[in-house]
């Protein structure tokens, strides 16, 4: 397999890797299993976060554009709006003081009359006088008692004198009302210099008319003079006659709308006099508007409540931060089932091709530790067959002389001598049996008959042990071609193993089946102790016994499975723990071609 | 009761000549050789009525020696000794006229037996 770049390995290290039990291995498919699970969710929620932000950022910043043009829009219409009202208040005035009318104005009676009518119009006139071109009131109509006044070094009359129109700001004065003036100066028709007339106005008018303004653009909405004194009453940020109060506010951003709306030149253009300024008003965040109002000595101020952090952009945070959340807890869900799914798997192929090799390992396995079997067996053979006639040659000298001291011990000694001799002989020959190669001959076989001579063979062993047989044959079972010999050593060591593993009082059942035409299968199961997987794993190989010291060998299980082999069968291992064992062999009915080249 | 003649061919010095006091001791008139040229050379010498003949030596096979004493005298019977735990070379043996094989290490009595039935073999012959 190709090795994986470092880092990669560093964050998903193989989980067969540094492998030295089967706990570490459970914990390398488990930390395998977490690399997996964070690299996947890093890579679904890494992308959606960032879409996330990015359309969060993306939304406020169209939501303040979007406040900014309506913004713009309102100041406009409300400087027209009121503009207009102004203008109107101006032309009324400019209309009734024509040129001509000035003496017809001096009579009071005429003034009152007129008043009257404008009174009707707009009930906000408060008074009305007329003043010559020396700056002395020649009439007056009015609640106050204020005749015979002269103007002439006050800062208006100069005003009107040079400009035609004059609008004052809104001051309480002697009337102690608030009001404001609209004086216009009109050539004397005799003498040489200007006449004016001048209207007090309630400043309720003014009033009256922004607020009903007000109600449809901002949140708030009033004038303030050049010194940016309150000219109309705020309904909510100061009071009239004062400063707004959000004049002593610092800018919460000091970047003023001004620079976006440079960028949009027809804005500008258009309303020269327009500024806007974000400001904080008890944790509000406000855009504060301002614009001139032209020919009058005011400007307007818009007061609106910044709407990205009330309920349209609060609700889109929360629709959003619930899609994420819930994006991210499905991914991730999914993705912890997945990278279970993916390690489970590969948990299981691993042990699969573990297996595998184990199985392919097997063979070699047998044939290596065969000839080494065979050599050291018969190395030790011909010192064995020494030691045999020494101790034979002295066996007879013992016999053929008197007795003597510990004749009977001595010759007790040499029958151990013997005896292990002979233990010893029978193991290099099943050695040199396990590795011969034999031929196999091949003739029709009922199995289930070999099958019934094994267990006769062994049926009073069994019976000592209070160990029952129990036959599950297949009447029908077809005949194969195999070699008899081999088949019955195959089921005398399994079976043999089967009675040593049960020990005393258990069952051993001996099944047979056809598996399909090519094939059969005899399964001999008992109801021991059963294994480990561990010796499972172990009981083909060679010198691998679980029996006392020198009562097994370790090469009966090998040479099965060395000979099943031989004769293109297959052999399995089923076992349980305190359940019991079973082996599964499979044989052909006809030798397989490949096999008979062997 | 004449003594039967025997003649024990095989490498492995000590086993021989155990083997052959052995059988000297139960009225067997035994020698031994310790390779299969020796034995060849010996049989004129010796003329030995039974031969026991290793089947594996360093200097020639078993197999080989038997085939040369067969041809010197087809009268003379063979017992192969194998340290194999085969029987197949003792059968491929038996095939190229040795009377019988036994494997080592060898059992005596069987070892008796088998020459018993050679010498009997002989003489009905």
């Amino acid at each position: 397999m190709k090795k994986r770049s470092g880092w990669l390995a560093k964050i998903l290290p193989p989980p067969s890797d540094n492998i030295v039990s089967g706990a570490d291995l459970d914990k390398g498919y488990k930390s395998f299993r977490r690399g997996l699970a964070i690299i996947l969710i890093v890579l679904v929620l890494v992308p959606l976060a960032i879409i996330s932000i990015v359309s969060h950022y993306q939304y406020e910043q169209l939501l303040e554009q979007e406040e900014l043009d309506q913004l713009i829009l309102n100041l406009e219409q409300a400087q027209t709006t009121v503009e207009a009202f102004v203008s109107k208040l101006q032309s009324v005035i400019k209309f009734v003081a024509r040129d001509d009318r000035y003496q017809e104005l001096l009579d009071p009676k005429e003034l009152e009359a007129l008043f009257v009518r404008l009174q009707d119009e707009y009930p906000g006139f408060v008074d009305i006088e007329v003043i010559d071109s020396q700056g002395m009131q020649k009439a007056y109509f009015g609640p106050y008692q204020l005749e015979e006044r002269n103007y002439t070094d006050q800062t208006w009359y100069k005003q009107v004198l040079l400009q035609g129109v004059y609008i004052s700001n809104v001051f309480s004065g002697f009337r102690d009302v608030p009001h404001f003036v609209i004086a216009v100066s009109r050539k004397h028709p005799q003498e040489q210099g200007n006449w004016i007339l001048r209207v007090t106005i309630d400043a309720k008018t003014l009033q009256d008319f922004v607020d009903t303004t007000s109600t449809s653009y901002a949140d708030d909405m009033f004038l303030i003079d050049v010194n940016r004194t309150l000219q109309t009453q705020p309904q909510k940020y100061g009071t009239l006659g004062g400063r707004c109060i959000l004049h002593d506010t610092e800018d919460s951003t000091k970047k003023s709308f001004l620079k976006s709306l440079a960028k949009r030149d027809t804005m500008v253009q258009r309303a020269p006099g327009m500024v806007i300024i974000q400001k904080s008003f008890e944790k509000h965040r406000v855009n504060h508007a301002t614009a001139d109002l032209e020919n009058t000595p005011w400007r307007l101020v818009l007061i609106k409540e910044q709407y990205l952090h009330a309920d349209t952009w609060v609700l889109f945070k929360i629709r959003l931060i619930t899609i994420f959340l819930t994006c991210a807890i499905i991914a991730v869900f999914v993705i912890v089932e997945i990278s279970l799914a993916i390690t489970n798997h590969l948990r299981e192929s691993d042990k699969k091709r573990e297996q595998f090799l184990i199985e392919a390992e097997q063979p070699n396995k047998l044939v290596s530790i065969g000839r080494l079997a065979a050599g050291v067996a018969h190395e030790i053979n011909n010192p064995l067959a020494i030691i045999n006639q020494k101790t034979g040659l002295v066996q007879d000298f013992m016999e053929m002389s008197e007795d003597f001291a510990h004749k009977g011990a001595m010759a007790e000694a040499l029958d151990g001598i013997q005896d292990s001799v002979e233990r010893c002989k029978k193991i290099t020959h099943r050695l040199l049996g396990f590795a011969r190669q034999a031929e196999v001959k091949t003739e029709e076989i009922d199995i289930n008959a070999i099958v019934r001579d094994v267990v006769d063979f062994l049926a009073k062993e069994a019976s000592y042990n209070q160990i029952r047989i129990d036959f599950d044959l297949d009447q029908d079972l077809s005949k194969i071609f195999s070699d008899r010999g081999q088949l019955q050593q195959i089921f005398l060591n399994i079976t043999n193993n089967a009675i040593d593993a049960i020990g005393s009082d258990g069952k051993i059942t001996l099944s047979s089946r056809q598996v399909d035409e090519e094939s059969i299968q005899v399964k001999i199961s008992d109801d021991g102790p059963g294994m480990s997987l561990e010796i499972q794993q172990r009981i083909f190989d060679p010198f691998f016994t679980t029996k006392e010291t020198g009562k097994g060998t370790g090469l009966g299980l090998s040479i099965v499975y060395g000979l099943i082999k031989k004769l293109g069968g297959t052999i399995k291992v089923e076992s349980e723990i305190g359940e019991g064992t079973t082996f599964d062999i499979t044989l052909p009915v006809t030798k397989s071609e490949q096999e008979e080249g062997t | 009761m004449k003594k039967i003649k025997l003649l024990i061919i095989d490498d492995e010095v000590e086993f021989a000549a155990t083997l052959c006091q052995r059988l000297k001791l139960r009225g067997i008139d035994a020698s031994d050789v310790h390779s299969g040229g020796e034995g060849l050379a010996v049989l004129t010498e010796e003329s030995p009525e039974i031969v026991i003949l290793d089947l594996k030596m360093p200097d020639m096979s078993g197999l080989d020696v038997l085939a040369e004493i067969k041809t010197y005298d087809p009268s003379i019977e063979v017992i192969m000794l194998t340290g194999h735990g085969s029987a197949g070379s003792g059968i491929e043996a038996m095939e190229k006229g040795a009377l019988d094989y036994i494997m080592k290490p060898i059992d005596l009595k069987e070892l008796l037996e088998k020459i018993e039935l050679a010498d009997e073999k002989r003489s009905k012959a």
